[in-house]
C-alpha cells in the first residue's frame, strides 16, 4: 500500500516505522496528532508531491516516480539528501562506532578480532566519509549552480564549466565500492567472527548495518532515479542554450 | 553465499511484473529488480543503465525500440526471456533466449523458469557451500597480502586470467568484494598473519 495525502501520518508510521528517519529529514518531527500527510507538509512548507514521492520509494522499491518527475526543483532534492549525509555521519555512523566500542569490552572475543572489525569499519567510515564529501562539494554544487544559472541567466558559466568535471553518469558509478565494503563486513561478522560465546552486540552491529544499508541503497536510488534525470534535463537545456544569443 | 542477481522486467503491466516478482521469490532466487513500464527511447540504453544478469520483457514493448543487433556486446552474458500472452505469433521472439507463456499454470511456469535459471548458472545443483581449494588460498593469501594480479601471476606461475578466474571464484565462495575484506579473512582464518600485509593499516 502506497502512502497517500489524506493518511494521518501516524498510521504512515505504524504502516512502516522505518520512514521515521525519512520524514523527520523534512523537518517534520513526531507528535503528530491527528494530522495528515497533507497537514503536516503544508505546515511545514514541503511540497506534497515531492514528500510523497521521496517516501513511497524509501517505502516501496519497487516504486518508482514517473509522475511530476522532472518538476522538481533540484535545490529541494538536493537538501534532501544533504540531510540524509548528515544523518549518515552525524548519527548513524557514530552509533555504530559505539556499539563497536562495547566490544572491546566483550571478553568473549580476542583481541586481535576486535582489532580487525574495528579497523575494518574506521577504513568504511573513511570511504564513506569521502564519496560523501565528493558529492558535497563537486557534485551538487555543480547542479546548483546549474539551476542557477537556468532560472537567472545568472551565476558564473565558467564555473559549471570547471565544476563539470566528469559527467553525471560516472558519479553513478562510483557508489558501487562503498557498497562493497559494507557488504564485506556483514558477511565476515555473519560467517567469520570466531563464535562468540555471546553473540547480543554483533547482533545490534548487525541490525545497525543492515538498516544503513537499506537507507544508502534508496539514498542511491533516489540520485539514479529523480537527481540523475534531473541534471540531465538540466545539462541539455544548458548546452541547447549556449548556442542561443537570446539567453546569453 | 546467496548471489542477488539484478533482473530488469520490462513490461507495462503492473500485476505481471508484481506477480513474476513473487514466482521468483517462492523460488528462492534472490534478485534486486528494476522495473520499466515502457521503453522510452531505447532499449539498449535500458540495459547500460541497468546492467541486468537477467530481462524479463514484453516483445510488443521491444518491438519498436530494437534498434540494436542481438550480437552487441550490450548483451553479453544477460539471459533474455520473452513473456508472451499468447501461444504464437508475437513479434520478435527470435530475438528472445527464452520464452514464457505468462498464462501457464503455476507448475509450468515456476518449472520452465527453475530450466532457465539452473542452466544458466543463476541456480546450482548442489549447495554452495564449497570451501575454497588449496590454489584459491594460495591466491588468496597473495591478494590478502597486497600483492597485483599480475605480481600474483609471476609468482605462482599462472596466467593473469586465471589469477582473476580465481579471484572470481573466491569471492562467490566467500561473499567478500574488496581487498581489505580478503585481507580481514586471511588473518582471521590464519591464512597470513597481521603483521605481513604490505602498506596496510591493519
Amino acid at each position: 500500500m502506497l502512502i497517500n495525502q489524506d493518511m494521518k501520518m501516524a498510521d504512515v508510521i505504524h504502516l512502516n516505522h522505518h520512514l521515521l528517519h525519512v520524514i523527520n529529514r523534512f523537518g517534520i518531527q513526531l507528535g503528530y496528532g491527528e494530522k495528515t500527510v497533507k497537514q503536516l507538509c503544508a505546515e511545514h512548507d514541503v511540497p506534497l508531491s515531492f514528500f510523497l514521492e521521496i517516501v513511497n520509494t524509501f517505502h516501496d522499491p519497487g516504486y518508482f516516480p514517473v509522475e511530476n518527475l522532472l518538476q522538481f526543483k533540484a535545490s529541494r532534492l538536493i537538501a534532501y539528501l544533504h540531510e540524509t549525509h548528515r544523518y549518515y555521519l552525524d548519527f548513524r555512523i557514530p552509533e555504530i562506532a559505539n556499539y563497536i566500542q562495547r566490544l572491546r569490552d566483550d571478553d568473549g572475543f580476542g583481541p586481535e578480532v576486535k582489532l580487525l572489525i574495528q579497523s575494518f569499519f574506521s577504513q568504511y567510515t573513511h570511504e564513506l566519509t569521502q564519496h560523501i564529501n565528493r558529492e558535497e562539494q563537486r557534485v551538487y554544487p555543480y547542479v546548483l549552480s546549474l539551476e542557477k544559472y537556468l532560472e537567472s541567466g545568472g551565476g558564473d558559466k565558467e564555473l559549471i564549466g570547471s565544476l563539470k568535471q566528469y559527467s553525471i553518469h560516472e558519479y553513478e558509478e562510483e557508489h558501487d565500492d562503498v557498497e562493497s565494503k559494507l557488504f564485506d563486513l556483514k558477511n565476515i561478522i555473519i560467517k567469520y567472527i570466531p563464535s562468540p560465546r555471546d553473540s547480543r552486540v554483533l547482533n545490534l552491529i548487525l541490525h545497525e548495518l543492515f538498516e544503513l544499508e537499506n537507507d544508502l541503497n534508496n539514498h542511491a536510488h533516489i540520485e539514479d532515479l529523480i537527481l540523475v534525470p534531473i541534471v540531465e534535463k538540466m545539462e541539455q537545456e544548458f548546452l541547447s542554450g549556449s548556442n542561443n544569443p537570446k539567453i546569453l | 553465499m546467496i548471489e542477488v542477481v539484478k533482473i530488469l522486467f520490462v513490461e507495462p503491466s503492473y500485476i505481471v511484473r508484481e506477480g513474476l516478482k513473487t514466482v521468483l521469490s517462492r523460488m528462492g532466487i534472490a534478485f534486486r529488480a528494476e522495473e520499466a513500464e515502457e521503453v522510452r527511447d531505447n532499449f539498449q540504453r535500458l540495459l547500460e543503465k541497468h546492467k541486468p544478469q537477467i530481462v524479463f520483457a514484453n516483445p510488443d514493448l521491444l518491438a519498436k525500440s530494437w534498434h540494436g543487433n542481438r550480437s552487441a556486446a550490450i548483451f553479453e552474458g544477460v539471459v533474455l526471456i520473452g513473456l508472451m500472452s499468447k501461444e504464437s505469433g508475437e513479434a520478435d521472439s527470435a530475438h528472445f533466449d527464452f520464452l514464457i507463456n505468462t498464462r501457464h499454470p503455476r507448475q509450468e511456469i515456476t518449472q520452465a523458469l527453475m530450466n532457465i535459471l539452473s542452466k544458466n548458472g543463476f541456480i546450482s545443483g548442489e549447495t554452495d557451500s564449497e570451501n575454497i581449494s588449496d590454489r584459491e588460498t594460495d591466491v588468496l593469501r597473495l591478494v590478502a597480502l597486497g600483492f597485483t594480479n599480475n605480481e600474483i601471476s609471476d609468482r605462482l606461475f599462472i596466467s593473469v586470467h586465471t589469477v582473476m578466474t580465481h579471484r572470481k571464484n573466491i569471492t562467490r565462495k566467500l561473499g567478500i568484494k574488496t581487498v581489505s575484506g580478503l585481507t580481514v579473512y586471511a588473518i582471521l582464518n590464519k591464512i597470513i598473519e597481521a603483521g605481513e600485509v604490505k602498506g596496510s593499516s591493519l
